[in-house]
């Protein structure tokens, strides 16, 4: 009796054929299917047809048994090893969480910009000796306060920063307990690095006892979030750069993350955000290995970010599976030879994305359950938990306690961080994590045949593919083929469904455009038009970036400037609605 | 039934300012586009007079907003001022995403003339648009 050809889409399955399926055990598995499941299945139909991965739409089947592994070709040693070891898909710690549990952080606003010092010196007293530097919309996207794009936005998001001045002024903090320092300002990148490097400086900090983290992973901008400014590959050119400085000046310091997390929730399925988000992780590589660099130097310093959504499986083999790629490539496709460059080192958090603003409460227990989904995949390096009232406002005290508490509870009370690895050995999931991994292989290879992840993002390829998730994903939830409890299903009709709108006084965003305006006439105009014109040089030459933005910062050419006159050389990317994949 | 009536209902899509939240114009120009809408998209980080222009320029029937951050007070009623001036006042102009109940009527008194909250299935828009469209030809018709 033929085992049925149950997962057309899948090689793995593709490899049991009828010829090789003589063992006993498929002779009792097929007598199960016809004999015991197959008249209930006849008599009660069953609850969904058929049964599917919730992001990767992959058949579901109902049972698994070491005849998936067998027609997978599993190989204990080959596909898992031991934790510490290639190809690290059990952990990349040799002990897993037995030794120390991972960091728990928590990710939170600032609220306005002109607040910043004070909560960061509140967040440093409550005994956090790391901070996020995250900036206005305006920052992040190169333009100063006064720019008519800026309007209604500047200290908004974040802390407002047109000169060296402002971040001085934020920098009042007590560095001798802060001790490490997040900035997630992609685009202008040697602008964001030469105001740091100077502030820091101008503080009297050791950088050797401060670590900076910049997020630095720009392609992933071009595919989501869209918080670009220059055509992608002088996006690249300037990331590079910014590496560049930082591993020749600041060892000790984190030049890049590639944050994964952005293209889940922009609703890459897993095995699209690994495969691209891989995929410019690899882009980013090439960049550093043909100015000469080693792999087994810049590889180490690559850390990413990942969500873990609802589907628990599909998030678990995940992470697994992420651990295992990132080893392969880094040692089949460049030959790296040090375990830390093939050892990921990844922050994982309970995705955003599942959360609602209905029924806000829910969102406790999605959290709860995602976490667990993260710390049964092994989390990474640190985990960091969103907050369940996220969608409705700033976070209430409340939240910020129940969000730090799902970590411990996850920790201390289930015992899922006591062994390594407890779900490894699953037949489904050693099967999906295969699954997951023999396709995000598959991608990579398709986005390399293209060129790569930039040729793949100048001709929107990343871009379509995630429009075309997002519209699968609202479709699925208005005809109600995909559940969502307090959205299409469990809904309260009377529940009134709005966000409060922080609501930032003009004034904030009128006494910032005074200040930049002031500066403007008492600088000393023609060290910022020398300094400019430097930077247009160095842009222009292909020099690194950063030394002459470092000494027009200090002489306190503003942060739009000295974007502007990097624009004045590269140009603004501006995608069509085809490569934008709107 | 003239050669006008056949023409395909044109809509601008467009985002204000800082606002780079793509996913929901996205959903809204497939949905748009599967109803027969013809869709221009305006891109990123436009001000108010950019979104005009293109505006007439293209000839669209529709201008609609998505924004998802908290500038809408501050960008749509200029849309709204920047339309008139340029003569395209009869364009219909529609919003939405994240806009507090309370900003409407004050929207609405500027000159946007519909806005979608959060939670509104594609098909209520397209919906809306096909009615609001069939009237206008209705009316071009009878008037000409």
């Amino acid at each position: 009796m033929a085992i049925p050809n149950r997962h057309p889409d899948n090689p793995v399955r593709d490899a049991l054929t009828p010829e090789r399926s003589v063992s006993p055990l498929t002779d009792a598995f097929n007598a199960w299917q016809q004999n015991t499941q197959g008249p209930e299945v006849a008599k009660r139909g069953e609850r969904q047809t058929p049964f599917k991965t919730q992001a990767l739409h992959w058949p579901v089947h109902p049972l698994y048994t070491p005849l998936d592994l067998e027609a997978a070709g599993f190989d204990y040693q080959r596909d898992v090893g031991f934790p510490g070891e290639y190809p690290y898909t059990r952990s990349v710690n040799p002990n897993g969480n037995r030794s120390a549990l991972w960091t728990m952080a928590q990710v939170t606003g600032f609220g306005r910009g002109t607040d910043w010092a004070k909560r960061a010196r509140f967040m440093l007293d409550q005994g956090l000796q790391g901070l996020i530097l995250e900036h206005d919309l305006a920052t992040t996207n190169g333009y100063d306060s006064d720019d008519p794009l800026a309007e209604g936005e500047v200290g908004r998001a974040g802390l407002a920063i047109d000169s060296l001045e402002d971040l001085e002024r934020a920098f009042d903090l007590p560095f001798d307990r802060l001790k490490y320092l997040m900035s997630v300002c992609n685009a202008p990148q040697p602008v964001n690095l030469a105001m740091i490097i100077a502030a820091l400086e101008a503080k009297g900090v050791d950088p050797k006892q401060f670590v900076l983290h910049i997020v630095n992973g720009i392609l992933i901008e071009y595919t989501c979030v869209g918080r670009y400014i220059y055509p992608p590959k002088h996006g690249l050119r300037i990331a590079t750069d910014c590496f560049e400085y930082m591993i020749e000046h600041h060892p000790n310091w984190a030049p890049i993350s590639i944050i994964s997390a952005q293209l889940y929730a922009a609703r890459a399925n897993p095995v699209q955000e690994l495969a691209f988000s891989l995929s410019i992780a690899l882009q980013h590589i090439d960049a550093l290995l043909e100015r000469g660099h080693s792999i087994d130097k810049v590889a180490p310093y690559f850390h990413f970010v990942t969500g873990i959504d609802m589907d628990f499986f599909e998030g678990i083999c995940k992470l697994r599976a992420f651990r295992k790629i990132w080893a392969r490539l880094m040692r089949e496709r460049y030959k790296a030879t040090r375990p830390e460059a093939m050892k990921v080192r990844v922050m994982s958090s309970p995705g955003t994305m599942s959360l609602t603003l209905q029924q806000p409460l829910n969102n406790i227990s999605r959290l709860a359950i995602m976490a667990t989904a993260c710390a049964l995949g092994g989390v990474g390096e640190t985990m960091t938990t969103p907050l369940h009232d996220e969608a409705h406002a700033l976070p209430a005290d409340e939240a910020i306690r129940v969000g730090a508490a799902i970590q411990h509870i996850v920790a201390h009370e289930t015992g899922v961080a006591d062994t390594i690895d407890p779900l490894a050995g699953s037949y489904y999931v050693e099967t999906l994590t295969r699954q997951i991994e023999d396709a995000v292989m598959t991608e990579i290879d398709k986005i390399m045949a293209m060129g790569g992840a930039l040729a793949a993002i100048e001709r929107g390829y990343f871009q379509r593919e995630l429009a075309r998730e997002q519209c699968d994903r609202n479709r699925a939830l208005e005809d109600g083929s995909r559940k969502l409890v307090g959205v299409n299903h469990l809904v309260h009709a009377e529940e009134r469904r709005e966000i409060p709108i922080f609501k930032l006084a003009d004034e904030v965003e009128a006494e910032q455009i005074e200040r930049l305006q002031e500066l403007r006439k008492r600088r000393d105009q023609n060290a910022v038009d020398v300094a400019l014109a430097a930077v247009r040089d160095a842009a222009r030459s292909g020099t690194n970036l950063v030394p002459p933005c470092l000494v027009a910062v200090k002489a306190y050419a503003t942060h739009g400037e000295i974007c502007n006159a990097m624009r004045d050389v590269f140009g603004v990317h501006h995608p069509d609605a085809q490569t934008a994949g709107v | 039934m003239t050669a006008f009536a056949n023409r395909r209902l044109r809509v601008l899509l467009a985002k204000l300012g800082m606002d780079t939240h793509t996913i929901g114009v996205t959903v809204i120009a497939h949905a748009l586009r599967d109803a027969g809408f013809e869709v221009i998209f305006t891109g990123l980080k436009q001000t108010a007079e950019m979104v005009a222009n293109t505006a007439v320029q293209e000839d669209v029937d529709v201008v609609g907003v998505s924004s998802l951050s908290a500038a809408h007070m501050k960008h749509l009623p200029k849309l709204a001022e920047f339309l008139r001036q340029k003569g395209a006042g009869d364009k219909l102009l529609i919003a939405g995403g994240v806009v507090p109940l309370e900003d409407i009527p004050q929207l609405e008194r500027a000159g946007v003339q519909k806005i979608f909250t959060m939670g509104t299935e594609t098909k209520t828009i397209v919906d809306y648009l096909q009615t609001w469209w069939a009237a206008k030809l209705a009316a071009e018709q009878s008037g000409g």
